[in-house]
């Protein structure tokens, strides 16, 4: 009886402690209440290390109507990742796009939430080399696709916990060092899922539908101003040939990106002109069920296609060079 | 055990309130799988199993979702228990390393300490933090406003822009843009926005800034059929309005003068040079959205101030990363992996197409070669005898790594996996299949340099052996070639030994052939193993004691090539 006593009174001076941790965390009280003793701990690891990454930087507040805006306008949430791929950090916008609020993922181990064909690819990109701010790998722009699991529905809802997705996320972003200790170093990104929106597309943009392989079954006519090309030429025709073949690396990651995951960005790329020459474009593409010109609900067992919108990024360089047999036919055949 | 996440699809109504485990499940899985542990722990992980299994049955006759996993709990609720506490434990383990007050300590330290020292700790970083603490204005988050602005605009390599849509004025810009463009946030704001912008892209910004009605180019993407939907004539407002996406990519002027800009102004002459400005790409998105004029541009002029709204485009501002092509040189590259197969005295008769990118010869060139011919010196002895194992073996064998002449003359690290195919009705082995895989190791370059003394070796090795009547070249080959062969023949013997008890073994001078003087210290072992005759014996002596070591190997070599020579008359 005494052992019992004195367990529960150890239990009740626990607990206490508990809620002191908890009070001292800058949270919404409807969000503390529910807090479990494992969460404080997390969040409370989070804002330990998010104040040492953040010491010692001199920034300027800005003006304050713009604050809020930031992550609307980037359509994304924002991810610090550390070095064991701890989520240490995640705006509260990450509700939106997982359907799981801030509270309830921080501290949590990302390779937990995605998928697990990503996760090579994560664990390269995570690959921080301590201390060095001068380092290679430290700076260069991380830039991948990767698919986490999301509990929202089709229509936006938070859905069961049992009955999650996959959704594809564009992340961004680079290595913060920390000056103190190299262990809280970590990894900046902003994850944006990569819907087509519905987007303006201005004079320089035009919009292609392939197949899985990569061949043209649809190009609009904006590309005749563009590159030269009419789009009846292009229809059967492979992305590949019409590229610059140093290229080739950076469309083969975009087309094995879309067939596993569904979704990419190409990254910068460049297109032979017709009449010579070539631009630099980027593209971005998603599968797609293939297009019926009718609205009715697509069918499940329809082939899938690629829709991509690609961007033309600069005017046309080097405009005598032919790289093709495209660009030494003469536009009107004698 | 399902494809949920890799936690494992647990799904523990007793542990409702728990919170690290909820990664999401399959639904309709009748069985509540107890998951195994990710990680360490091998008895747990042990004893898990076994109690799914015996449960296994029990479980899957159930209808009763609840009871199933009351049932099925009663045994490993232990074992949830222990992960438990082993979970917190870690977290106690992470928040010590965090607290500076924590680390000094040797030993470990308990758990409610840690917990008391780390209210301590955000107390004291309470004490001295602004932000996230002493902002009532905006709701409490762990990390405030304006640190989550600067990590984001960090993490993007951008700048916020506002834009006005009617005269393209830069009405803000974030301080992030001095590192982008080198610019500082005054030279920028109030400026117009196209004296910035590549001359080429004017036009293609012109258009996403406008929000008139009046543009027919007008095109929007449909996302969920991927069909263009044409703007008509009374397209909806929402499209232009407040609201409305915008993303483009532009060119933007990059000024080359880093540091000071106060210079420029300071020298007249400076200034007035033409300057030449790199472009950077940018990425831009946003939307368009309607501010009181007073709030935004307090510059502007009376006729302004009349519209008591401006549009404008917030955006912001990605740099676009430099293109770099080539691979990333950590990258993950699948080990080249090849097949050959050859005769039971190893010599070649098929070699996958793919070997030519590793070895450097057409398969045409190496077909009927023995494979000993490219076989490193120091590797012969352990490949011998797992030659030797792998025909008598109906498992797979593996090598070590060894080192792979290539037609350049250099070595290349491979390790391969050997299997025998047997005859069913013969019972005699027809040939050796062999599956090779390319083994990157950090001593390449060092292997490249021993290869090169190596192969120096070899070179004097081959001037050494004058074969009276026949190149070094051949010589060098006949020797490599007689190893296989001899193993070959040696299995042969095996067989007619097996086949007919009254046959020989193995020639008298089976074991010589292999000892040649130049690898005669490796090969002193298989002269063990192969059981010296007293002839070999005496040969290796006078070999030895002949005047001058070139002497002896030549007489050495001379003899391998007699005895090749007597092993081929034998056998035809």
């Amino acid at each position: 009886a005494i052992s019992r006593e004195a367990a529960r009174r150890r239990r009740r001076v626990e607990s206490d402690v508990f809620g002191d941790l908890s009070r001292l965390l800058p949270l919404q009280a409807s969000v503390r209440a529910h807090l479990d003793k494992p969460s404080i701990i997390r969040l409370t690891l989070s804002f330990i290390r998010m104040q040492a990454l953040l010491r010692g930087e001199n920034r300027q507040t800005e003006i304050n109507w713009l604050e809020e805006m930031y992550l609307k306008i980037l359509e994304g949430f924002l991810m610090v990742l550390s070095t064991t791929g701890d989520m240490i950090f995640l705006s509260d916008n990450v509700s939106k796009y997982m359907g799981l609020s801030q509270t309830e993922l921080m501290g949590h181990n990302i390779f937990e939430y995605t998928h697990p064909c990503d996760h090579e690819e994560i664990r390269h990109n995570l690959r921080l080399t301590a201390g060095w701010k001068k380092c290679r790998e430290n700076n260069k722009h991380k830039d991948f696709v990767m698919r986490i699991k999301s509990a929202l529905t089709h229509r936006g809802r938070v859905g069961n916990l049992k009955s999650t997705t996959w959704k594809v996320l564009h992340c961004q972003g680079r290595v913060k060092l920390c000056v103190a200790s190299s262990s809280v170093s970590c990894l900046l990104l902003t994850c944006r899922p990569l819907p087509l929106s519905h987007t303006l597309l201005s004079t320089h943009t035009f919009t292609s539908q392939h197949g899985m392989d990569m061949r043209f079954t649809y190009c609009d006519q904006r590309v005749t101003s563009l590159l030269g090309y009419r789009p009846e030429e292009l229809l059967g025709r492979s992305i590949y040939d019409l590229c610059h073949t140093l290229d080739t690396s950076c469309l083969n990651k975009n087309h094995l990106n879309l067939c596993l995951k569904s979704q990419s960005v190409s990254g910068q790329y460049r297109m032979l002109v017709r009449s010579g020459g070539y631009v630099w474009v980027e593209s971005h593409s998603a599968v797609i069920p293939g297009v019926q010109p009718s609205r009715s609900r697509p069918n499940p067992s329809q082939p899938l296609c690629i829709l991509s919108v690609t961007y033309v990024l600069s005017g046309v360089e080097e405009p005598s060079l032919q790289l093709s047999l495209d660009q030494t036919f003469p536009r009107y055949p004698r | 055990m399902s494809a949920g996440g890799s936690d494992g699809t647990a799904d523990r109504p007793a542990d409702q309130a728990a919170e690290e485990e909820e990664g999401p499940s399959q639904a309709g899985s009748a069985m509540p799988s107890v998951e195994l542990p990710r990680k360490r722990k091998g008895e747990v992980e042990e004893r898990q199993i076994l109690n799914f299994n015996l449960e296994d049955d029990l479980c899957r006759s159930e209808e009763e979702d609840q009871q199933v996993k009351m049932k099925c709990f009663r045994e490993p609720h232990r074992q949830i228990e222990k992960r438990r506490r082993d979970k917190m434990n870690n977290l106690i383990d992470e928040l010590s390393a965090m607290i500076p007050a924590c680390q000094p300590m040797a030993r470990k330290l308990d758990k409610l300490t840690v917990l008391r020292k780390a209210v301590q700790h955000l107390k004291a970083l309470k004490a001295g933090a602004s932000g996230a603490f002493t902002d009532t204005k905006h709701k409490p988050s762990i990390l405030p406003q304006d640190e989550l602005r600067h990590l984001l605009l960090r993490a993007a390599d951008g700048f916020l822009l506002v834009v006005r849509c009617d005269r393209a004025k830069m009405l803000f810009i974030s301080e992030s843009v001095s590192k982008i463009l080198n610019f500082s946030k005054l030279e920028l704001t109030g400026q117009s926005l196209f004296d910035f912008i590549h001359p080429k892209d004017i036009h293609k910004v012109k258009e996403q800034l406008s929000s008139s009605e009046m543009l027919p180019q007008q095109r929007l993407v449909d996302a969920s059929t991927g069909v263009q939907v044409q703007a008509d004539a009374h397209v909806r407002p929402s499209h232009l309005a407040t609201g409305a996406r915008r993303s483009f990519f532009c060119r933007m002027k990059h000024s080359r003068v880093t540091g000071k800009h106060e210079d420029k102004h300071s020298l007249p002459g400076v200034s007035k040079k033409k300057e030449t400005y790199r472009y950077c790409t940018l990425h831009c998105t946003g939307y368009m959205r309607t501010w009181p004029s007073s709030q935004l541009d307090p510059e502007a002029d009376c006729t302004d101030k009349e519209t008591s709204s401006l549009n404008c485009l917030v955006t912001v501002c990605r740099l676009h990363p430099p293109v770099s092509h080539q691979p990333p040189k950590d990258v993950n590259i699948k080990a080249t992996e090849f097949v050959t197969r050859c005769a039971i005295d190893g010599k070649f008769t098929f070699v996958d197409q793919q070997a030519t990118t590793v070895i450097g010869y057409l398969p045409q060139e190496v077909l009927g070669t023995s494979c000993y011919e490219y076989f490193h010196q120091d590797d012969l002895q352990h490949l011998a005898g797992k030659h030797r194992q792998v025909l008598r073996s109906k498992e797979k064998v593996e090598t070590q790594c060894y080192k792979f002449k290539t037609k350049h003359g250099s070595y290349v690290m491979l390790q391969s996996q050997w299997f025998s195919f047997t005859n069913p009705w013969t019972k005699e082995v027809e040939f050796i299949v062999s599956s090779n895989k390319v083994v990157s190791g950090p001593g390449n370059a060092k292997d490249e340099s021993e290869a090169g003394s190596s192969t120096l070796a070899h070179e004097e090795a081959k001037q050494i052996l004058e074969i009276p009547g026949l190149s070094t070249g051949v010589g060098m080959m006949i020797y490599a070639g007689s190893i296989g062969t001899q193993i070959a023949n040696e299995l042969g013997d095996t067989y007619r030994a097996n086949s007919s008890p009254s046959s020989e073994a193995s020639s008298p001078f089976g074991s010589v052939q292999e000892k040649c003087p130049l690898t005669s210290r490796s090969t002193s072992s298989r002269e063990e193993e192969a059981g010296s005759s007293s002839h070999s014996q005496s040969l290796a002596d006078s070999s030895k004691e002949a005047s001058g070591s070139s002497e002896a190997e030549c007489r050495g070599s001379f003899i391998c090539l007699a005895l090749f020579k007597h092993n081929c008359r034998s056998k035809s």
